[in-house]
């Protein structure tokens, strides 16, 4: 009787909170993320805010180590805990809460409002289980159906990522790398989320298939409405499937914009070493200017600018404040003290500028 | 024109598996001039890295002929063989899987020079000292010496394995997709230290990667190979200009540009490679060919000069 009454009231606040009414389908702001350790604390997300509306891509680039995968996990509520800790900042998806529901509240909302694509195509299916029974399972949590209707659902989601439905009966290992991948994106799209969360979803695969994989997730971005978050750390990726981008860099985002203005007014020093650092295929010959040292250590993260090190536009300033976050335009900002000097410019901007 | 430091002829290897004859490498035909660089591009299970481990014979080839600064080298023995390594060296895919996490930095770099007693009858301390100077030389701070690989991040790692090849003075590196594990800022560091080595020490690599625009970038020729076999071989600036294989059309495509817009026009491969197994005698990309006619099934198309060192593999292409 006490746990039938316990139900009914989770019940009355999921559908309160589904009245939520707003523009955004994906809200996070000022997460903060750190992996508490016995000796020391890893400071992965220092502090991130990010917006999504319905239907729109945004893409999340940066390097090994910039807390990309870290934002990704806690926009579930799935950071490992312990160590990881989400000291603080919300999370709203599609209106809810996802830092102060409860498990089994969580547990609907993750997979029918919101899902995400791993890496590793290779490691994220289960080995003894069908595909068919994979898709079927993430069907049947979510909605009243029986087995037989699930596994018709699960052959028609393999028909929509470009796989015959008939091999639903099939193991993941008599699938390639490319048709597992498309697997699990038939898992996390399977429940129609509203918002999905691609966490380098083509890094493992071949350029062929990944161009594959991206044009069909183009497509069903464009039939489905679903906003997506796209993580990586491939700016050619970012530039064929971003509306918006967030450049990230020790935790913070550092330069936020959409794609235009990442690409053509590139305002972060870091941003622009990433596009140096590009070999690209019809500029052969012009040296490579890569991005001297590395990432600071997490560990121990500098009071100033975190990218102060390796800046060549680095001033005293750079490393004595911390560096506050500055609107260029109403679609652009930029994290870099620089910009106090109202004539600084970057190498990459003066060039175009010049021609 | 120089003397080809590196010839190989009708190069095959074929592992036999219970299913039947995987046709990894199948009868592939180049060779590297000395100093230059020759890209070998495709896509996982093309044989590209099995045709760079066969040239070490660090697997043996089933079949064909590798002439390494004039000598045959797959008729040699054990022994001569490790004569020619000193001057043959890899530089591995992984830096996280291919050095020793129980060795530090100085027992990994010193190890190739104490097997092969490169320095005779060496103390200790002219060991250290060249074990510093290979450090320098790919760009190892000198506190890293006793440290184990997993105290260092992927680009330093890397730096070791150069270094390791180094050791040996070779003429000639087969670099294994060096930088594919890295990112983007330090792959920037690895291309250009590597290129700072070839042009101080007159070496030639065989860059192995799927990356087109980093052999763009790096190479002096061209290699593109499908399903074991060599479709396409040309100088760079001419593969890019004028691509003539429908695959290597393909995958020029495919390659996304960080460019707003740049990617619109895309050729699509449908499928994926078709097996190495027993493969029939026909064109082996005519199933995700866009061009594909019946032509394609009459045998295996032949490696010819369509342009003055420009090599194509198509029945279609004359």
């Amino acid at each position: 009787m006490f746990g039938k009454k316990k139900k009914m009231n989770t019940q009355d606040q999921v559908v309160l909170s589904e009245q939520h009414d707003s523009d955004y389908v994906l809200e996070v702001s000022d997460l903060v993320v750190h992996y508490e350790l016995e000796n020391e604390t890893v400071e992965a997300v220092n502090g991130i805010s990010l917006r999504l509306k319905k239907g729109e891509t945004i893409g999340l680039v940066g390097e090994t180590g910039a807390g990309k995968s870290s934002t990704a996990l806690a926009i579930l509520n799935m950071v490992p805990d312990p160590p990881g800790v989400i000291k603080q900042g919300t999370i709203l998806v599609n209106g809810h809460d996802m830092l102060h529901l409860k498990r089994e509240e969580l547990e609907k909302v993750r997979g029918k409002d919101i899902s995400i694509i791993f890496q590793d195509p290779m490691t994220s299916l289960n080995p003894v289980m069908t595909v068919g029974d994979q898709i079927a399972e993430s069907v049947m949590l979510h909605e009243p159906v029986n087995k037989a209707e699930a596994m018709e659902r699960a052959k028609e989601m393999l028909e929509l990522v470009g796989i015959p439905g008939e091999r639903a009966g099939e193991y993941p290992h008599q699938f390639s790398g490319g048709m597992k991948q498309r697997v699990v994106i038939a898992i996390a799209l399977s429940c129609n989320p509203k918002c999905l969360l691609a966490d380098e979803p083509t890094t493992a695969l071949d350029v062929t298939i990944q161009a594959q994989v991206l044009d069909m997730m183009n497509d069903l971005k464009n039939r489905l409405g679903t906003s997506l978050v796209m993580i990586t750390h491939d700016l050619g990726v970012i530039a064929a499937i971003c509306d918006t981008v967030a450049v990230m860099y020790a935790g913070k985002i550092v330069e936020y914009g959409t794609l235009e203005d990442i690409f053509n007014h590139t305002m972060h020093p870091y941003t622009e070493g990433l596009f140096n650092s590009l070999p690209r295929i019809n500029q052969k010959g012009s040296k490579l200017i890569p991005i001297p040292g590395l990432m600071p250590d997490p560990t121990k993260l500098p009071v100033g600018c975190a990218f102060e090190p390796r800046c060549k536009y680095a001033t005293a300033a750079c490393r004595e404040k911390p560096v506050e976050n500055r609107q260029v335009s109403d679609t652009h900002t930029v994290l870099c003290c620089a910009y106090e000097d109202p004539d600084f410019m970057l190498d990459r901007r003066r060039k175009v500028t010049d021609e | 024109m120089s003397e080809p430091i590196l010839e190989v002829k009708n190069l095959k290897k074929y592992f036999k598996t219970n299913s039947g004859i995987v046709h990894a490498v199948d009868d592939c035909t180049f060779s590297i001039q000395k100093g230059k660089t020759l890209g070998v591009v495709g896509e996982s299970g093309c044989g590209k890295s099995t045709t760079g481990r066969c040239i070490l014979r660090l697997i043996e080839p089933t079949s064909g002929s590798i002439r390494f600064m004039g000598e045959e080298i797959t008729t040699m023995n054990r022994k001569q063989m490790l004569g020619v390594r000193k001057n043959m060296q890899i530089i591995f895919q992984d830096p996280y899987y291919s050095l020793n996490p129980r060795n530090t930095v100085y027992q990994s770099i010193a190890a190739p020079i104490l097997q092969n007693k490169l320095i005779p009858g060496a103390k200790k301390i002219q060991i250290e000292e060249r074990v510093l100077e290979l450090m320098e030389t790919v760009g190892l701070a000198e506190r890293f010496i006793n440290s184990y690989p997993h105290e260092l991040d992927g680009g330093r790692r890397q730096r070791i394995g150069i270094a390791r090849a180094l050791a040996m003075e070779p003429q000639f590196i087969v670099c294994d997709e060096p930088v594919s594990a890295l990112d983007v800022s330090i792959q920037a560091q690895i291309l250009n230290l590597l290129q700072e080595l070839q042009e101080t020490r007159n070496l030639t690599y065989m860059f192995i990667t799927h990356d087109l625009s980093v052999v763009n970038y790096f190479s002096d020729d061209i290699v593109v190979m499908y399903l074991g076999q060599i479709v396409e071989q040309a100088p760079a600036e001419k593969l890019f200009d004028k691509p003539l294989h429908p695959y290597t059309k393909a995958l020029l495509s495919a390659e996304l540009e960080p460019v707003v817009g740049a990617n619109t026009k895309r050729i699509q491969l449908k499928g994926e490679l078709s097996s190495p197994l027993d493969p029939p005698d026909e064109c082996r990309f005519a199933k995700r060919c866009q061009y594909h006619c019946a032509e394609c099934n009459c045998g295996t198309p032949p490696l010819i000069e369509v342009e003055p060192d420009h090599f194509v593999a198509c029945h279609l292409v004359k």
